[in-house]
């Protein structure tokens, strides 16, 4: 079995592709432009930031540094198409041959591409309506290679791939629309516009039943175009729209080539980082991979573990704080947490809003009770040392090494509790 | 910016000449005749019917101007009208219309095109300059049978932010004169980068002079003898100020002419593929219809010569013929520029701007499409390459206007007006009206 994909994503850009229209409306038909709706006189103009997102992508996905980029018109005919042609890529593509590391192979990626998004077509019965805010959104196509060979291993790439996106500030919360290419055999069957994982799960998996009972009676699979039907969970022949000869690519005479600008942000693949953290602190790399593969906050933080104790601490804290959905700590605050996990304490909701609001933590009641314990019988014991204490450094700390010592203590805890027990003795 | 007193009849005798001579679709009633601005029909002024002479941009008016037009007005130039033109560009007579402009110096015969109603309203209006419109050469044809000064810069030195697009790798807008002097006045306002046109760029404009005129012998056949005699008169007057007169063979000169047909008619062919019928323009009346049949009828306001550049230029671009047809020209134009360009070093290239006067308009009507096509081949070399060019009234016969028509380099397009605002210091023009 083969499997290729063409993920669209949109690119989280203030405004759109070619104009200065807003990305984030939400009144249909409240950001359009001449340039956006095509009108006659309208001409293009590239936003840079797309190209940098674009960029971040092809990098990450290890693809051949693209020289130049251009832009082409790709013709048909269709209401959401305000110029009836779509300026996308061909010749000089943001990249080619990438690629995506999962654990059992690398799924090639052929291409990567920018490209307009059409605009939204609302169907009520009897009638349509055109939302044209959409159109002229950045849109960033993935195309792979026939690689994925069964539904374990299209889980993973899309959330590897997902993960991709997710590092270089893509927003993955909008859902991906993907054209599926399957093929059992010889035929190859196209699903267009699959919107979601899940759906794209299920559509795989019904054309691969489908394919394979075509198989087994004896029947051939056509080659053709089909789309899905979500209520149904079933994918249903389709008339072709435009064939590449029907599209009649030509250089998008109304822009230039463009430099791929360069960039030195971090590339970070998370299921790398997982192997090696694993590796190098023997945690679960599925633990691990599972708290990073979406969350920058989680990677910032792990990014601090020194040992293998450590690191385990780290896990049981970003676990927790996640448990108690809890995030923005920063880095401070999270240390904080990690001393307070380290001494032992019990972590949970309101310690961490403690925290986070930057109060005092004692540290936990039965913890700071066998300290009171240990400091009462010191005191008992070293009377006339204690009289002056407070002229008296090095005997305060004496007490407070001693008890530190005995009972395993953060000594910046004995100290406080020290403090306390002798104030209150005096005033007695 | 030529100026003179304030005409309170102007409009009303503009109005009165427009109905003989049928050069412009808009009026704006409140002109008085000071330094005035004429605009093409394809670029967009706002708020006034900008139809690019189709019939399915009927009743189109942009929200924006074109930013010629913006830098014209910011100069304080005043919008007097737009002027006919040749549906969306695609003619030589200006008779591919609705509106059909004729001749100031013979009303049987045509204006040229495609900017026909540019060219006629330079020829009747004084303090005017007219903001036209290039693609193959129709700045210098209508220009030539008008009789006046037409001037067709560098690709990418106006902004084409307003204009509706024929074909975009080779529109220029340009400006048409009674003088070279008005026209340079005009192209120092509206020249220069654009932040709506990302091909139009600041690039420094020259005044490189040359005293040496290439002939191509290539583009000298077929050239009507009176059109000859009086491009010869010209050569001797020009060697009598100091000129020498060379000639050159280019043999693949001869396929500009396909190569510009296959390239502007594929980007035509995508360029015209918006107009539906329902966004903007003529607005389709049945949406009950299937989309592609509602589609189709709303294309149907397209005259003849749209629907020919729209089915030729979708083949020349469909996957199994592009190689041979659209990929080919394009590399063919790189040949020719870089053949030109290197011609162009030290020298400029000389021609008539047209192979005959303007032609009666039954008689335009009746030519072969190869015939009529071929009627640019002395303006398709320059327009093919983005090379600036300038056609200048040149002498006359049987009172019908011949227009010369010089190339320079890229870039050099001051040294073209310098070239004409010599040579109006020794011949002078001829006008009809004097509006
Ligand atoms: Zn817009």
């Amino acid at each position: 079995m083969k499997i290729g994909l063409e993920v669209h994503v949109a690119l989280p850009t203030k405004s759109k592709l070619f104009c200065a229209c807003s990305t984030d409306a939400t009144e249909p038909n409240s950001s359009i432009c001449p340039i956006c709706m095509g009108f006659p006189g309208s001409k293009p103009m590239l936003n840079r930031a797309a190209l940098d997102y674009a960029s971040n992508v092809s990098r990450t996905l290890g693809c051949m540094p693209a020289q130049m980029v251009s832009f082409v018109r790709k013709v048909y005919f269709y209401p959401d198409l305000p110029k009836s042609y779509q300026i996308t890529q061909l010749q000089e593509p943001v990249g080619v041959d990438g690629s995506v590391e999962i654990s059992s192979k690398k799924v090639k990626i052929r291409r990567i591409q920018l490209e307009e998004d059409p605009a939204k077509i609302i169907r009520e019965s009897g009638y349509t309506l055109m939302d044209f805010n959409r159109s002229g959104i950045p849109l960033l196509e993935i195309v792979t290679e026939p690689d994925i060979a069964s539904e374990e291993e299209l889980r993973e790439f899309l959330g590897e791939l997902r993960s991709i996106l997710y590092y270089v500030g893509i927003n993955i919360e909008k859902e991906l629309k993907v054209d599926l290419n399957i093929s059992l055999s010889k035929a190859r069957v196209e699903v267009k516009n699959v919107t979601g994982i899940r759906n794209l799960v299920d559509a795989a998996n019904y054309e691969i039943k489908r394919q394979t009972e075509l198989t087994s009676k004896g029947k051939e699979v056509v080659q053709e175009t089909r789309s899905y039907n979500e209520a149904e969970v079933r994918t249903e022949s389709s008339r072709e729209k435009e064939s590449d000869e029907e599209y009649g690519f030509i250089f998008e005479p109304d822009l230039t080539s463009y430099k791929l600008p360069s960039s030195n942000a971090k590339v970070v693949l998370a299921s790398k980082v997982a192997r090696e953290y694993s590796r190098k602190y023997g945690a679960k790399e599925k633990t691990i991979l599972e708290l990073i593969q979406f969350d920058r906050e989680s990677y910032a933080l792990m990014d601090h573990a020194k040992d293998k104790a450590e690191m385990q601490k780290i896990i049981a804290v970003i676990e927790l704080l996640k448990k108690y959905e809890s995030t923005g700590i920063g880095n401070e605050k999270f240390e904080e947490l990690l001393e307070i996990a380290k001494s032992g304490a019990q972590i949970n909701a309101e310690l961490i809003k403690k925290v986070k609001s930057g109060q005092r933590v004692e540290t936990s009641s039965v913890n700071l009770q066998s300290i009171d314990k240990e400091i009462t019988t010191m005191i008992k014991n070293h009377k006339e040392l204690l009289k002056e204490y407070e002229k008296n450094p090095k005997a305060f700390n004496f007490i407070v090494g001693e008890v530190a010592a005995k009972l395993k203590a953060n000594p910046r805890d004995v100290a406080i509790r020290l403090r306390a027990v002798l104030e209150k003795g005096f005033k007695d | 910016m030529p100026t003179t007193k304030p005409n309170p009849k102007f409009a009303e005798e503009l109005s009165k000449l427009n109905k003989k001579l049928n050069f412009m679709s808009v009026i704006n009633s409140s002109a008085n005749g000071k330094s005035l601005f004429s605009v093409k029909d394809n670029l967009c002024v706002k708020g006034f019917e900008s139809r690019a002479g189709s019939k399915i941009l009927s009743g189109y008016i942009p929200p924006f101007n074109a930013t010629a037009v913006q830098r014209m007005l910011d100069s304080g130039y005043e919008f007097v009208g737009k002027t006919v033109m040749d549906e969306f560009g695609f003619g030589s007579f200006g008779t591919n219309t609705d509106i059909v402009a004729k001749n100031p110096f013979d009303e049987t015969r045509v204006a040229g095109g495609s900017s026909s109603g540019a060219a006629v309203a330079t020829a009747v209006i004084k303090n005017h300059v007219a903001i036209a419109e290039s693609t193959g050469g129709s700045i210098s044809n209508p220009a030539s049978f008008c009789g006046v000064v037409g001037f067709t810069p560098t690709y990418g030195t106006i902004s084409r932010y307003g204009l509706i697009d024929y074909a975009n790798s080779l529109d220029k807008v340009g400006v048409m004169g009674r003088r070279a002097a008005d026209i340079r006045a005009a192209f120092d306002r509206i020249k220069g980068a654009d932040n709506y046109d990302s091909t139009c760029s600041d690039s420094k404009i020259s005044s490189t002079p040359t005293k040496k005129l290439m002939i191509i012998e290539q583009l000298m056949k077929g050239i009507d003898s009176k059109v000859l005699s009086s491009f010869d008169l010209l050569l001797s007057k020009m060697q009598g100020m100091g000129y020498k007169v060379e000639h050159a063979s280019l043999d693949i000169i001869d396929k500009a002419i396909p190569a510009y047909y296959i390239i502007s008619m594929a980007e035509a062919s995508t360029n015209l593929a918006k107009y539906d019928g329902y966004k903007y323009g003529e607005q389709g009346k049945d949406f009950t219809k299937k989309y592609n049949d509602f589609f189709c009828d709303a294309r149907s306001s397209f005259g003849i010569e749209a629907k020919r550049r729209i089915v030729l230029g979708t083949f020349v671009r469909s996957a199994s013929v592009k190689d041979k047809y659209y990929i080919k020209a394009l590399k063919f134009r790189t040949a020719l520029t870089s053949k030109l360009s290197s011609i162009l070093k030290d020298s400029f290239l000389i021609s008539p701007t047209m192979p005959t006067v303007a032609p009666k308009i039954d008689e335009a009507a009746g030519l072969s499409l190869i015939k009529a096509y071929s009627m640019d081949s002395l303006t398709i070399p320059p327009n093919l390459s983005g090379l600036p060019h300038i056609s200048f009234p040149c002498g006359y016969a049987n009172g019908m206007p011949i227009g010369a028509q010089l190339i320079s380099s890229h870039f050099n397009d001051y040294a073209l007006l310098d070239f004409v605002e010599s040579w109006e210091k020794s011949f002078k023009y001829e006008f009809k009206y004097n509006l």
